[in-house]
């Protein structure tokens, strides 16, 4: 195997013979931004928990009202954060196990470019309440579009790189890959360009099986690419088995699609639709399984490294909230149980652990391993490295925790008519206060995180261990 | 076909969207041209049937309120469905008379649609002809001056803008209006 370094690492003395040398320029400005959003959107995460408990809180300024944060702590965390971290780390990965360069650094920086120059306008735009008004797909249509653009010249840089790899078998994180590109690209032109022709439960319909495929078609797939990538090089151990790996694959491809109407169980929408979300939702538990035993098999006697490996812990507590997570999910959209976590304050709890418990730990795990190499020095701070991890482990833990059981509590007395609505809402002050302290601890993570970060991208050469 | 997409991009990329597309056709396209409720509107004059009514479309004014609804996201906190659960229709209800499930018939013309998600507030299905203007008026001022313990934002410029006030209040009383169920006792009879 041909030995694979980063510009960095080499540090301008010449490449040793017959080495690839990455320049890892367009996953060094994806990353570095979205650290940054992170750190910005998780003050207005902050806010917007302190508005539930303290509601008069900035409430007499429009653009920042809840209704308008909302959004922008949505939208931020998902394409500002997440999403860019997504497609920085792919950058970093892709090539490496294709054993190539990639394909145009300066196409890949151009992305990034555009990408901020998105994040930035839906940032003026949200809080100025231009809303399309549906879900995930808040933004105006002149960014919608700058979104395909860019998504197509990050889908193309990632293609070219791929047809001219060196190992013609691919690795199963390269297949999720070109699956996020390719179900993105429909999924997305579903949920914002589609949706404005039609209107209605027809709309919903389109806007649900977008909301749901954001999460399950997008984040979903380069997650778990990121996942098999990181997994079996942070703990040095080959992955467990390559079938598994497709039947999880193969599977996702599937099933997931169908499940959008789930969002509308007991609503106004077909019983027969809604019947088969709820079937498909449960079959989702085959994609999810068969990755997560993938997971745990592969770290077979090898779970003493959790000890002190950072990127190792993040990304194995990011499998077990995977694995809840995707429990709750089929779990949810049976009926019975639908009856009463629907609507509630479940679903937040239950959308923090998808987004940030799984999805996010695997890209915060994927940055503090890629991110020495890239820069071709020692992670600024082991220890920091720890404490972030331990407190976006508790203040997640105290998130997902007291949302699930306030919304259940929640849904019961719904559905006890005889309790005025009102008194549901004083009942859930407590859970609302804990869910808010429960946040500075996540943000307390996120500082520790993106410091870290900053610190070992700008740090003085002499930091070198 | 799966085995040959491990060495071939192109067979992997042509399986994946053809396995995705399976799900995607029957659950977006095909839904609309077989269930016809998404598409007409309501309309019943048959009391035997069920309540009775007509949809109609929003006028100028509503549509302008709704725009601020959209604005302010006020569908983050209150869903607009009475589900198929006895204890929707009870709280969508109205002095002792269970509202109506909301059906797919009812939202015809709305773009975009805005059931929710989300119930921090109470559902606003059947919200129309339960509260008059000056209620909305100190309500939308400061939540809490009526509602002891709620946790609504205050919305003060809506309240000082004439136009947006109106705009929005009509608009609230034009919701769940299609099916004629209320009882006598609204304030607007």
């Amino acid at each position: 195997m041909q030995e694979q370094l980063s510009r960095a690492e080499i540090a301008g003395a010449s490449a040793p013979s017959g080495a690839i040398v990455h320049e890892d320029l367009s996953a060094k400005w994806f990353l570095v931004s979205a650290v940054s959003y992170f750190f910005i959107v998780g003050i207005v995460a902050l806010v917007i928990a302190a508005k539930f408990v303290w509601p008069d809180l900035m409430g007499t300024i429009a653009p920042l009202s809840y209704g308008r944060l909302r959004p922008l702590h949505v939208n931020g965390m998902l394409f500002g954060w997440l999403l860019a971290a997504d497609m920085g780390l792919t950058f970093y990965l892709i090539p490496r196990l294709c054993g190539v360069k990639l394909w145009s650094e300066k196409l890949g920086m151009a992305t990034a470019g555009l990408w901020n120059v998105i994040i930035l306008s839906a940032v003026v735009c949200l809080l100025m309440g231009w809303n399309q008004g549906l879900e995930y797909a808040e933004l105006p249509l002149a960014l919608d579009v700058l979104v395909v653009v860019a998504w197509l010249m990050y889908g193309a840089n990632l293609f070219m790189t791929i047809s001219q790899r060196k190992y013609p078998a691919m690795y199963v994180s390269i297949w999720y890959v070109m699956g996020t590109i390719v179900w993105t690209a429909f999924v997305y032109l579903t949920g914002n360009f589609a949706v404005l022709f039609t209107t209605g439960v027809n709309q919903a319909n389109l806007n649900w099986m977008y909301v749901h495929n954001a999460v399950g078609l997008i984040f979903t797939p380069v997650g778990l690419a990121l996942a098999y990538y990181f997994i079996p090089r942070s703990s040095n151990t080959p992955l467990y088995s390559h079938k598994l790996s497709m039947i999880g694959f193969w599977s996702l491809a599937f099933v997931y699609v169908w499940t959008g109407a789930h969002h509308m169980l007991h609503g106004p929408i077909s019983q027969w639709l809604q019947t088969i979300s709820i079937a498909f939702s449960v079959m989702l538990l085959i994609p999810v399984w068969a990755a997560v035993y993938n997971f745990f098999a592969t770290m077979r006697g090898q779970w003493h490294q959790l000890r002190d490996n950072v990127p190792l812990k993040f990304l194995m507590s990011g499998v077990v909230f995977y694995l809840l997570t995707c429990f709750q999910g089929p779990m949810h959209s049976l009926r019975a149980v639908n009856a009463i976590v629907s609507k509630t304050d479940w679903i937040p709890g239950h959308a923090h652990m998808a987004v940030l418990g799984a999805f996010s730990f695997f890209a915060i795990a994927g940055t503090y391993a890629a991110l020495p190499k890239m820069f071709g020095k020692p992670l600024h701070s082991d220890s920091l490295a720890n404490w972030s991890y331990w407190s976006f482990m508790m203040g997640g833990l105290g998130f997902f925790v007291t949302l699930w059981l306030g919304g259940f509590w929640q849904g019961w007395q719904w559905n006890n008519w005889a309790i005025p609505f009102i008194d549901t809402v004083v009942a859930l002050q407590p859970v609302w206060l804990v869910r808010f302290f429960s946040g500075i601890l996540m943000f307390l993570g996120i500082v520790l995180f993106s410091y870290n970060v900053l610190a070992t991208a700008l740090g003085a050469r002499e930091q070198k261990a | 076909m799966l085995r040959k997409a491990d060495n071939s991009a192109s067979w992997a990329v042509a399986a994946s969207l053809i396995l995705f597309s399976i799900g995607g056709i029957l659950t977006t396209v095909v839904p609309p041209l077989v269930d016809s409720s998404w598409a007409k509107p309501f309309e019943n004059s048959d009391p035997a049937k069920g309540p009775t009514g007509k949809l109609t479309q929003l006028n100028e004014l509503q549509l302008q309120g709704r725009a601020i609804y959209v604005r302010e996201g006020c569908w983050y906190c209150h869903t607009q469905q009475t589900r198929t659960l006895l204890a929707d229709t009870k709280r969508s209800g109205w002095k002792g008379v269970d509202s109506p499930v909301s059906t797919p018939d009812e939202f015809v013309y709305d773009s975009p649609h805005l059931f929710g998600t989300k119930r921090t507030g109470p559902d606003l299905s059947r919200v129309g002809g339960k509260y008059d203007e000056q209620w909305h008026r100190t309500h939308f001022r400061n939540p809490r001056d009526l509602v002891q313990g709620s946790i609504m934002p205050p919305y003060p410029w809506l309240v000082e803008n004439p136009q947006e006030f109106k705009a929005i209040v009509a608009y609230m009383q034009s919701l769940g209006r299609a099916k004629n169920w209320r009882p006598n006792e609204d304030y607007e009879q």
